[in-house]
């Protein structure tokens, strides 16, 4: 860990997966990049001699995140919710089992403990974790590159307005914004405002226009 | 050693790591009473975001007993406490300039909060 | 600890929001692996959510700026696996260099 070197090239943005501005030519910092492919593998190999982790294993938790977890978990949540009355109201009360109910891998890892808050017009919601970049898996998938961003980990709790501008998403002064902060183990998701326009939708085609972003609060769901 | 092997992927993925305990723990606040984020500056790990210190809030919810992260995450100390949801004002946390209407949310231990 | 990760209210530049909605779950291989390596090693019992949060708070204060989300995993995964003394450091820096020459 001790070799320091001048990170001179620039690193392209979508590769950066922390927008970290440090100026690249001024600012010296130990280039992990260079070499953090090859510590992982060393790490991997010794962990497998030993007996700790097993190839098959990561292999396959690789393909599960890959595969079969994502937003659709949640969006099925929602229209659910949009479609049935009581589902809605027992998914405000007690977000984890209403969310359990509905199949194996709706709770689990990331999102063993979750609260739903429904959007309104007098209360919009938006999710950040100012300290890290807590999200509930089970739910949502893993988060997205802006979710774990130092901008909009910094942002969020102190405008955003302006933060919810940049998604296109603007909002009357009459309106609360209220900013989750995950900090601890509870995690959160939005329960967007079913759109106008929706009335003939099954909960199939309701869940096709839920997008995971509109269940972070940064956008607003549209037919 | 458990050994996480292709066939317990799916188990280990349901069944998650909970951190909600089935413990009995008296609660230091219940919902609608004032509390001020303490002003302490661990060098451990620590959930209270230093923007809550010396903060004023509202407690909205009381979630039951959990593991509390910070010792949880030196030497495994669970020392099982209330976790609460807290509502603190855009004007509170950063000034009378703020969006009146605004708020945050987090929550919080019991180990981070006196009465107001 | 009071350190850098506490971003909120920070008004410094981080430019603008990355708002991608094609980027890859994974850009790299690597990426992959340690993201797989780390959730085994939980399975294991040798690190929790909160000992893995913690390790990336400790990173170099510049190094946590300029790390690609990923790194900071290898990062923590690293730091828990040498306190925990399941890797020594002159045991990974063998391998290192053993798979540096290797190339």
């Amino acid at each position: 860990m001790s070799n320091v070197s001048l990170l001179a090239r620039p690193v392209s943005i979508e590769r950066r997966g922390n927008l970290a501005m440090a100026t690249e030519k001024s600012v010296r910092v130990r280039s992990y990049e260079d070499d953090v492919s090859i510590r992982v593998r060393a790490i991997e190999s010794i962990l497998s001699e030993k007996g700790i982790i097993d190839k098959g294993g990561v292999d396959e938790i690789i393909d599960f995140f890959e595969h079969k977890i994502g937003p659709r978990n949640g969006a099925k949540v929602v229209a659910k919710a949009w479609t049935d009355p009581q589902y809605r109201k027992w998914l405000l009360e007690d977000s984890t089992a209403a969310i359990a109910s509905l199949g194996e891998e709706f709770v689990g890892l990331q999102g063993e403990h979750m609260k739903v808050m429904e959007n309104t017009p007098e209360v919009h919601h938006l999710i950040t974790c100012t300290l890290c970049s807590c999200y509930p898996w089970p739910t949502l998938g893993l988060p997205p590159m802006y979710f774990k961003s130092t901008s909009y980990r910094a942002r969020c709790v102190k405008e955003p307005r302006a933060v919810l501008k940049e998604f296109g998403v603007e909002l009357s002064d009459s309106t609360e914004v209220r900013v989750w902060d995950s900090n601890s183990e509870l995690r959160y998701m939005v329960l967007p405002m079913r759109p106008e326009g929706t009335d003939g939708m099954s909960e199939e085609q309701l869940a096709d226009i839920v997008t995971r972003d509109s269940m972070l609060g940064t956008e607003i769901p549209k037919v | 050693m458990p050994i996480l092997t292709a066939d317990k992927v799916a188990d280990f993925f349901k069944n998650g790591a909970p951190v909600m305990l089935d413990e009995k723990v008296a609660p230091r606040f219940k919902s609608g009473d004032r509390i001020v984020g303490k002003n302490i500056h661990p060098k451990g790990h620590c959930r209270l975001p230093r923007y809550v210190r010396g903060k004023r809030g509202e407690i909205v919810e009381d979630h039951g007993v959990w593991i509390f992260a910070d010792t949880n995450a030196s030497g495994r100390d669970q020392k099982p406490q209330h976790l609460y949801t807290v509502i603190f004002t855009h004007e509170e946390l950063w000034g009378a300039d703020a969006s009146p209407r605004d708020t945050v949310v987090m929550t919080l231990y019991d180990d981070h909060m006196d009465h107001a | 600890m009071d350190g850098v990760h506490e971003l909120a209210g920070v008004d410094s530049n981080f430019g603008p929001i990355p708002i991608d909605p094609n980027e890859p779950l994974f850009f790299d291989e690597w990426e992959r692996r340690v993201f797989g390596v780390t959730l085994s090693v939980a399975y294991a019992g040798l690190l929790n959510f909160d000992e893995f949060r913690f390790g990336i708070e400790r990173m170099p204060a510049w190094q946590y700026f300029a790390a690609r989300y990923y790194e900071k995993w290898a990062a923590t995964l690293e730091t828990n696996m040498i306190e925990k003394g399941v890797i020594t450091p002159e045991e990974l820096e063998a391998r290192v260099n053993k798979l540096k020459k290797e190339g």
